[in-house]
């Protein structure tokens, strides 16, 4: 319905994008200006498909390598156990009937309606319009009140002094941080670090509202659902397979 | 007969021992802040998936027992009860130290302590945690108002207008504490409306219970009488309070227990033998309800005032101890992501959450703030009336 | 009164002084620019950009990070390639006393946030 109402602004972004395309030849550093210049809009809806049966186990180490490769996390050296970040994890069910064992990455499932920007007192826990949904740690006050909303455990609470961070992801003691579906990647153009690690259709990422997009046609065609799918959150992180 | 009241005179070496102690107290409070905050979060127990810890317990039992503390001034203005209007001023500085110490707690753990002033001015007004911060601005004022009325004799008329006011503000903070947990729609062990009045009459219980035992010291080490009228009458509502926390908490759990979704995590919660369970059935419910009312009601110690003191004590521990295992326990159980499914590695475990010393010393220290501010206040300001006696405080009491 | 006067027009001055000052250590990549006459390029006032900088960045920031909008301009990763300096070969965070950014904010009495998350030297390696 939304995308209805917008389609002027539609046609105004398609032209920016003609407009971006046409300076290709003068040089690429003027066309990711020209489409990083205009806000993220609603149109989009970034999201993941995960597809588990396609997934192997060093599909999903490569996975979480990638990320902490990407973002910089997982070499602090004080924090111990449950006190590591982990913005995205590897984790393995059994079925209690069946016995069928499953493996899945789990990270920030990006909720239509997050829990934790609900909850924020600061709005630090915010969603962007095209559905990623990110810490401001400018605003964070470091209360963990969004850790407690999560349904998915996806949050991670800087528990130590950090330095070298990477240039494009800062990060800092004192505020919580998650899976931010590597949006500096997203911007440019690019393919979150996760998917990109996995070579095989095993994840999937694109544009939900796009009906031309991989994903999207991915979805019409086969199974699939979102982790506590009852709490109505609309998660742009799918699943099929479990 | 007017009610004549009078500062303590503090000058003895008890009350600077006691302002001492306490002070030692806080200090050590505020060096294990800045040890927190100099090198981060990781000296303490808390983690990612405990991750509101002992200061939590301890913000979050001040912050209600102070809404309970001020019930003693509600009854007398808005309920009218004349035997408990000579208590309203101690009501409401208890009330308003307890917060103050609770606040304390709360706002020093913070990852950030030092961008308090963003809370401040970035309000989201869905977060009920933000409607919280408006709650507590509030009900300081609001109870400062009500103290000024009843001390200034002009104003005096006032107090029940503003007692009334304060009475429903304090409702709706108790809620609003409540609703922290109640809306967190993701955990099972919290997720339910019932937190609500749970945690406005758990307020109730722990706020009398400090009031009593406040009352009882200052009027013994004052040196001033103090008769059972009162007395008597605080222990009978002490001990409906403590039945009714008692109810409200059977019921939570029956209801939990029934819905199949959450057997899992009661189970963990009360009959698996961890730390949880034990801190439930010993320390919440044996020594946190069931003894403190054997205490008020047995007919053998009824009339004894330091049976009543000992109880207010158990109700103390017993609620810390239940604040414990509702925020910690609450969180020790992994949240059910995978129904049907069980999780063999990655998450899943049942997380152990050892508290290190700082944390501990900060949640002590905002007790200590607590009782510090109530004992220099009685010293400096005209709280406490020079006599609770029988015949001073029940003009109609046979003797 | 009098007292009030004479603190002000010592920080006036202290504030007029500043502006005149010359920067004592403006990081390698400014210092090339500055020598090549490209410094107007980037900062065409100098005024504009010692008073305004925090509101550029903080403006800019919520740009970047809630709308998605990544531009060089008035970023602080552009503040840090260009105003950091080498030692032995390798960058001096920007944040250490006697660098680019703290100078300044030492002298004002201002501390400096931004460097709690934010990375203190360009680009991953030299």
């Amino acid at each position: 319905m939304n995308k209805e109402l917008n389609r002027r602004d539609f046609l105004k972004n398609t032209t920016a994008v003609t407009a971006g395309v046409a300076t290709i030849a003068s040089g690429i550093t003027l066309t990711t200006f020209a489409a990083n210049d205009n806000p993220v809009t609603n149109e989009k809806r970034w999201g993941m498909l995960v597809d588990t049966n396609k997934l192997t186990e060093s599909n999903i180490n490569d996975m979480v390598n990638a990320c902490q490769e990407e973002n910089g996390w997982g070499s602090e050296i004080h924090s111990t156990g449950h006190q590591k970040p982990s913005w995205i994890k590897k984790i393995k069910v059994k079925d209690k009937v069946t016995g069928k064992i499953d493996m899945l990455p789990m990270m920030c499932q990006h909720c239509e309606h997050p829990p934790c920007v609900d909850v924020c007192p600061t709005n630090a826990s915010m969603k962007r319009e095209d559905g990623i949904v990110l810490v401001d740690k400018h605003l964070c006050i470091g209360c963990r009140y969004c850790m407690m909303a999560c349904p998915y455990d996806a949050r991670s609470f800087v528990h130590e002094d950090l330095s070298n961070q990477k240039e494009h992801m800062p990060r800092g003691k004192g505020t919580v941080e998650s899976c931010t579906m590597c949006v500096h990647r997203v911007d440019k153009g690019e393919m979150p670090a996760c998917a990109e690690a996995v070579s095989s259709n095993g994840v999937i990422f694109g544009d939900l509202y796009d009906a031309n997009s991989k994903i999207n046609q991915t979805l019409r065609k086969i199974q699939s659902t979102q982790i506590r799918a009852d709490l109505n959150l609309n998660t742009g992180v799918r699943y099929s397979g479990i | 007969m007017n009610i004549r009241y009078q500062q303590i005179e503090g000058r003895s070496l008890g009350f600077y021992a006691l302002v001492a102690g306490l002070g030692v107290l806080i200090l050590t409070a505020l060096g294990s802040v800045y040890f927190m905050e100099h090198h981060g979060h990781y000296v303490t127990g808390m983690n990612n998936r405990i991750v509101w810890g002992i200061p939590h317990v301890f913000a979050l039992f001040l912050i209600i027992a102070a809404s309970g503390a001020l019930n003693v001034a509600s009854i007398a203005s808005v309920f009218q009860n004349k035997l408990y209007k000579p208590l309203s001023r101690l009501s409401g500085l208890v009330s308003l130290a307890l917060l103050a110490g609770g606040l304390m707690v709360l706002v020093l753990d913070l990852g950030r302590p030092d961008r308090l002033i963003v809370a401040m001015t970035e309000y989201n007004f869905k977060s009920i945690f933000a409607w919280n911060i408006i709650l507590y601005n509030g009900f300081f004022v609001i109870v400062a108002v009500y103290l000024w009325m009843m001390f200034e004799r002009r104003m005096n008329k006032f107090s029940r207008k503003i007692g009334i006011a304060a009475f429903i503000w304090r409702l709706v903070l108790t809620t609003g504490t409540g609703s922290i947990f109640g809306l967190l729609v993701a955990r099972h062990t919290y997720d339910a409306m019932i937190m609500a009045p749970k945690f406005i009459v758990m307020s109730f219980s722990f706020g009398l219970a400090f009031f009593i035992l406040i009352l009882i010291a200052s009027y013994k080490w004052g040196d001033r009488p103090l008769g059972d009228v009162i007395l008597n009458r605080l222990r009978n509502l002490l001990g409906v309070f403590v039945a009714a926390v008692l109810y409200f908490v059977i019921v939570f759990h029956i209801g939990n227990i029934y819905l199949a979704e959450n057997n899992n995590v009661e189970m963990i919660l009360f009959a698996n033998g961890s730390i949880y369970t034990n801190l439930f059935w010993y320390g919440q419910i044996i020594l946190g309800s069931i003894v403190p009312l054997i205490l008020i009601y047995h007919p053998a110690v009824k009339g004894n005032r330091s049976v009543l003191g000992l109880a207010s004590i158990l109700v103390i521990i017993g609620g810390i101890v239940q604040m414990y295992v509702l925020i910690v326990g609450g969180q020790a159980y992994p949240l059910e992501m995978f129904p049907g499914k069980e999780i063999l590695e990655g998450y899943g475990d049942i997380v152990v959450y050892t508290p290190s010393f700082p944390e501990i010393a900060l949640g002590v220290g905002g007790l200590a703030l607590a009782l510090v501010v109530v004992t220099l206040l009685v010293k400096f300001l005209p709280f406490l009336p020079e006599s609770l006696a029988d015949k001073v405080a029940d003009p109609h009491h046979k003797i | 009164m009098k007292h009030l006067l004479v603190i002000f027009l010592t920080l006036s001055l202290n504030t007029v002084l500043a502006h005149d000052d010359e920067h004592a250590n403006l990081g390698d990549r400014a210092t090339e620019l500055k020598d090549e006459g490209k410094s107007k390029d980037i900062h065409p006032s100098l005024d504009e950009i010692r008073k305004m900088h925090p509101e550029f960045l903080l403006h800019r920031r919520d740009q970047t990070l809630r709308q998605g909008v990544r531009t060089q301009r008035d970023s602080l990763k552009g503040c840090v390639d260009c105003h950091s300096s080498t030692k032995n070969d390798e960058y001096v965070p920007i944040n250490a006393p006697d660098q680019f950014c703290s100078t300044c904010h030492q002298k004002v009495g201002i501390s400096l946030d931004c460097f709690s998350c934010h990375r203190t030297t360009p680009k991953e390696g030299l």
